[in-house]
């Protein structure tokens, strides 16, 4: 995916770029440069992190100017493959996040036409498109060059001897940060914190030209009018504050993220009418949709909103969904996107509005793209999610995901009390589970040493398996492995030795019986056994090797409980390991690629 | 004027269980917030922005609810004290982020901006005194002319009524003091024999420490009263307001409630119907109160649930407590038994956090509850309650 992003105002542009690229990074992190125009257009650019590249960059004086952090889908993380590029004669410069799909036969077309490039991208050929149709002005000649390209693109372009930056967008995010006499142009909102609270959401089909002065947004050669919207979001939000890394620091923010995700949503006693999933008055069946942690949400969805309403519930990865999902328009379907841009996601969401569907999306940015392509959106409250893998975004999912079910529970009204009680008790419970870091980091120092761990679980805790495993996989590089299990007997055991830890997930009910005797096969084969038991438990906490006690919740809550434990879990083996955690090798925040 | 200030929040505040097991003496709530940030506030308000926090003992708590300081108006940096081993120990962490001129503050004590605001001009070499009623209990300081003669801990019979506020002024020559010394006024009094002048700065400005938990009442009660008065949350029809009541966003206070101030009530709360809130009372955010339940004069964490019929008058009732209903927790006077010494108490309840209390439990005055503890329906609970206790 990539950030992108552009100033131009009064002070030195050089220093804000860095700023920004520096908040922007979890977007993409392999490469980065930035352009800045003084008398003429510099350009510096590396396969190396941002703060590296603060040391080696010489100083660009200028007020306008470009910058991007890569997240590389063609050609290599390297020096001439990082953005900013350029035209032939180094007079344009454009910084791009997206996938040009046509980028090959453009590249042909303009090597015939006598243009050189230099590197593997698909972004290079929009500044020599830009070069080709230029006629002393830039936003015709954007525009123009525009009209050739297929694919996706939030864009920034800068010309010599013009005081402006043009922005376009299509498909991939693009904001306009507003400030006195001072513009910053981002792929989103946290980049800019440091310098206004005040944005602009570009729509896909944008043009905007920004000067020192004014800002100018027309969309299919006719002038509109953008919002300027105040964010909620602060500076303090997007800052670690006395943490090691962004993930631990959120965390713990995730009994604060529920308290605010349940304030709007319940009152009392009484669920909020607007609570209802629009066009789904009698639920006859639900589709969910998602990718990545936000799918183990999803699966989380699917037990919980069948047992509540005891309707038939079907959760499918996006990216699947989009090469064979059977739809009809009687489906009421759900879709969960913390960034709101996730690629596979908008794609199948495309084809559910076409087939005539109603969609309730639940995604944590304000202005996303799927808050315009859903018939409703639910915005989880968690604030700006920075480090790449999911913690806060995936609770503050589940927490709306049990506000959708409620109003369709068909369970009697006293079950239906204790569960609004036991959802207003999670704050205090999840905060029980943070309380008792250190045994969770003990723990973590033993599952360290081991290369390959399997997370099991059944029912509402199997996704809660599959999330654990995510997360460990995700920040500590061990090759760990979710299974429902029951499953784990029909071939992995095959894997299973002393030298293969299995994290159990478990709950007191149905599925405990099951349980104890998976754990009595497992240890059976000299695994060792990390079990996550409830308070008073007292068969597995015996039969295992390593214990975490979470506070006792209703079954239905135990996923909430459970996994907050398995996040520090696989946080302090990564720790252990000395990996990097908020930036993860080979990942990137918001996948906005298929 | 001084530019830096080194707040020490490292300690842990053992004799303040059970509400310390889970957070720093620092992090305890007075009026809706944390002293350290009490501490934070004054010194900001005088000019002040440049402050480093000596944390240890469960910083988390403090990270999560100070954070980088952004939204406080101030810039913080974190400095780890590993092993709680005195204040000039803690001091000691700061050495390499101090400047050559600092305020050194305990985070445990309460404080206004009034309290320093004539101390931030104090040349380095400089001790914050105040008169107390009670000198005993901390260090009792000998002056002369201005001039400070001694520190003594605690005494059995105080010479003067002025005590160590903890607040001093420094230069970056204390650091050659702190080297195997444990406490600062140990320190003090070294520098003294070798001829050393420490100034006496006296305040009349608010300083309140908490030693035992009961005293978290006070301090709230006092705080309470200056508390800006303001409405954020719903108020339905038929509710009686009186004197200064603060209501947090998104809070519902339902009919026939009565709230006498002063009271602060947090945000996403559920109060009522028919609820009396009584003067001195703070509660926190998304707090369930049930109908016909009275709480007076005391302090309800976030996140707790109360139903209905309660009494509960003088209490601190820790984060997390679900308590069924019919709670009686009247205040009146008790024995009590911390760290082996017997106080003489009045007060209702000290319950720490996430209690299951069931319905009709009458829990006699001077009682200290744990964490985590349950109690079954129709129980009389006395004396100190264990962590994790069952009570059936």
């Amino acid at each position: 995916m990539c950030g992108i992003i552009g100033y131009i105002g009064e002070r030195e542009a050089q220093p804000i770029l860095l700023n920004c690229l520096n908040r922007l990074e979890y977007r993409g992190y392999d490469s980065c440069g930035v352009a800045v125009m003084g008398d003429s257009i510099q350009v510096f650019k590396d396969a190396v992190r941002v703060k590296a590249l603060e040391k080696t960059l010489p100083k660009l004086a200028g007020t306008a100017g470009i910058g991007h952090t890569r997240w590389a889908t063609h050609g290599e993380p390297s020096p001439e493959n990082a953005h900013p590029h350029c035209g032939c004669k180094g007079k344009v410069a454009v910084v791009h996040n997206g996938v040009i799909s046509n980028f090959q036969s453009l590249r042909q077309q303009l090597a015939h036409e006598g243009h050189t490039l230099l590197s593997e991208t698909d972004t290079e050929v929009i500044p020599h498109l830009i070069e080709k149709y230029y006629n002393g002005d830039l936003v015709k000649a954007v525009g123009r060059a525009l009209e050739d390209v297929d694919g996706s693109y939030a864009i920034i372009a800068l010309i010599e001897g013009e005081t402006t930056l043009v922005a376009a967008r299509k498909d991939s995010p693009l904001i306009i940060g507003v400030g006195d006499r001072e513009y910053f142009i981002a792929s989103d909102v946290p980049a800019v914190l440091d310098y206004t609270s005040s944005v602009i959401y570009l729509e896909d089909g944008d043009l905007a030209v920004i000067t020192p002065n004014a800002i100018e947004v027309t969309e299919n050669g006719v002038a509109v009018h953008r919002e300027e919207h105040k964010v909620l979001w602060s500076v303090e939000d997007a800052q670690k504050g006395g943490y090691q890394h962004f993930m631990l620091k959120e965390i713990h923010e995730q009994p604060r993220v529920i308290r605010d995700t349940l304030k709007q949503y319940i009152t009392a006693a009484d669920l909020n009418a607007d609570s209802a999933m629009t066009g789904s008055d009698g639920l006859e069946d639900l589709l969910v949709l998602a990718c990545g942690t936000s799918y183990n949400a999803a699966l989380v969805g699917k037990y919980l909103i069948e047992e509540l309403a005891e309707v038939p519930v079907r959760a499918e990865l996006a990216s699947e969904f989009n090469y064979c999902g059977q739809i009809s328009a009687r489906n009421r379907v759900v879709v969960l996107t913390q960034s709101g841009e996730t690629a596979d996601v908008l794609r199948a969401v495309k084809r559910l509005n076409e087939q005539g569907c109603q969609v309730t999306a639940i995604t944590n940015v304000v202005g996303s793209t799927i808050s315009r392509l859903a018939s409703q959106v639910v915005y989880t409250r968690a604030g700006p999610e920075i480090s790449v893998p999911a913690t806060k975004s995936f609770m503050a999912q589940l927490i709306a995901l049990y506000w959708l079910a409620l109003p369709y529970s068909r369970v009697d009204m006293r079950r239906l009390d204790n569960l609004i009680v036991g959802l207003r008790q999670l704050p205090a419970k999840v905060q029980q589970v943070l309380d008792n870091e250190e045994v969770i980091a003990e723990c973590a120092r033993y599952l360290s040493g081991y290369d390959n761990v399997f997370f099991i679980g059944r029912g509402i805790n199997f996704p809660i398996a599959l999330e654990g495993a995510l997360k460990l996989k995700e920040i500590s590089y061990i090759h760990a492995e979710g299974y429902a299990a029951g499953e784990l007997k029909h071939g992995p055991f095959a894997l299973l030795g002393d030298d293969t830890p299995v994290v159990v997930a478990a709950a007191p009910d149905k599925t405990y019986e099951a349980m104890v005797t998976g754990i009595k096969e497992v240890k059976a084969r000299h695994s060792p056994v990390l079990a996550i038991v409830s308070e008073g438990d007292k068969n597995i906490g015996e039969l295992a090797d390593w214990v975490i006690t979470v506070p006792e919740v209703e079954t239905i809550f135990s996923p909430v409980v459970n996994v907050v434990a398995l996040q520090l879990l696989a946080y302090y083996v990564a720790r252990q390991r000395g990996c990097s955690i908020d930036y993860p090798r080979n990942l990137a925040k918001s996948v906005t690629v298929e | 004027m001084m530019k830096q200030a080194i707040i020490l929040a490292a300690g842990e505040g053992q004799r303040l269980r059970p509400f310390t097991v889970n957070r720093p003496k620092t992090m305890l709530a007075v009026a809706d917030k944390p002293i350290v940030r009490y501490v934070i506030e004054a010194l900001s308000q005088n000019g002040i922005r440049n402050i480093v926090l000596v944390v240890g003992y469960r910083k988390e708590q403090i990270y999560d609810a100070i954070g980088s300081g952004e939204q406080l108006g101030v810039d913080i940096t974190y400095v780890t004290q590993e092993k709680q081993l005195g204040t000039a120990h803690a001091l000691a962490q700061a050495v390499d982020v101090a400047e050559d001129e600092f305020l050194v503050l305990p985070g445990d004590n309460l404080i206004v901006a009034d309290t320093i605001a004539r101390f931030i001009d104090e040349k380095p070499g400089a001790l914050l005194v105040k008169r107390v009623a009670d000198p005993s209990r901390y260090g009792v300081v000998a002056v002369q002319q201005g001039i400070v003669q001694g520190i003594e801990e605690k005494p059995g019979e105080a010479r003067s009524n002025l005590v160590n506020t903890g607040v001093y002024a420094f230069n970056k020559e204390i650091f050659n003091y702190t080297g195997s010394v444990l406490d600062i006024p140990e320190v003090l009094n070294n520098m003294i024999n070798e001829g050393h002048e420490v100034n006496a700065v006296e305040t009349d400005g608010s300083w309140l420490d908490v030693v035992y938990p009961w005293d978290i009442l006070n301090l709230n009660e006092e705080v309470l009263d200056h508390v800006e008065p303001a409405v954020g949350g719903t108020v339905e029809s038929n509710v009686f307001l009186r004197g200064q009541i603060t209501v947090g966003k998104d809070s519902v206070i339902r009919s026939n409630s009565y709230l006498s101030g002063p009271v602060i009530i947090g945000s996403g709360c559920h109060i009522g119907p028919n609820v009396c809130i009584l003067p001195g009372t703070s509660i926190g955010d998304n707090v369930v109160i049930s109908s016909f339940t009275e709480i007076k004069n005391s302090v309800i964490g976030n996140d707790v649930a109360i139903g209905p019929g309660c009494i509960i008058e003088d209490s601190v009732i820790d984060e997390g407590c679900a308590i069924k209903g019919h709670l009686t927790a009247c205040s009146g006077e008790g024995e009590v038994k911390v760290n082996g010494e017997s106080h003489s108490v009045s007060y209702g309840v000290m319950m720490g956090e996430d209690c299951n209390v069931s319905g009709n439990v009458v829990i006699q005055p001077g009682t200290i509850v744990g964490n985590y503890c349950q109690i079954h329906a129709m129980k009389l609970v006395g004396g100190k309650v264990p962590d994790r206790s069952l009570v059936y």
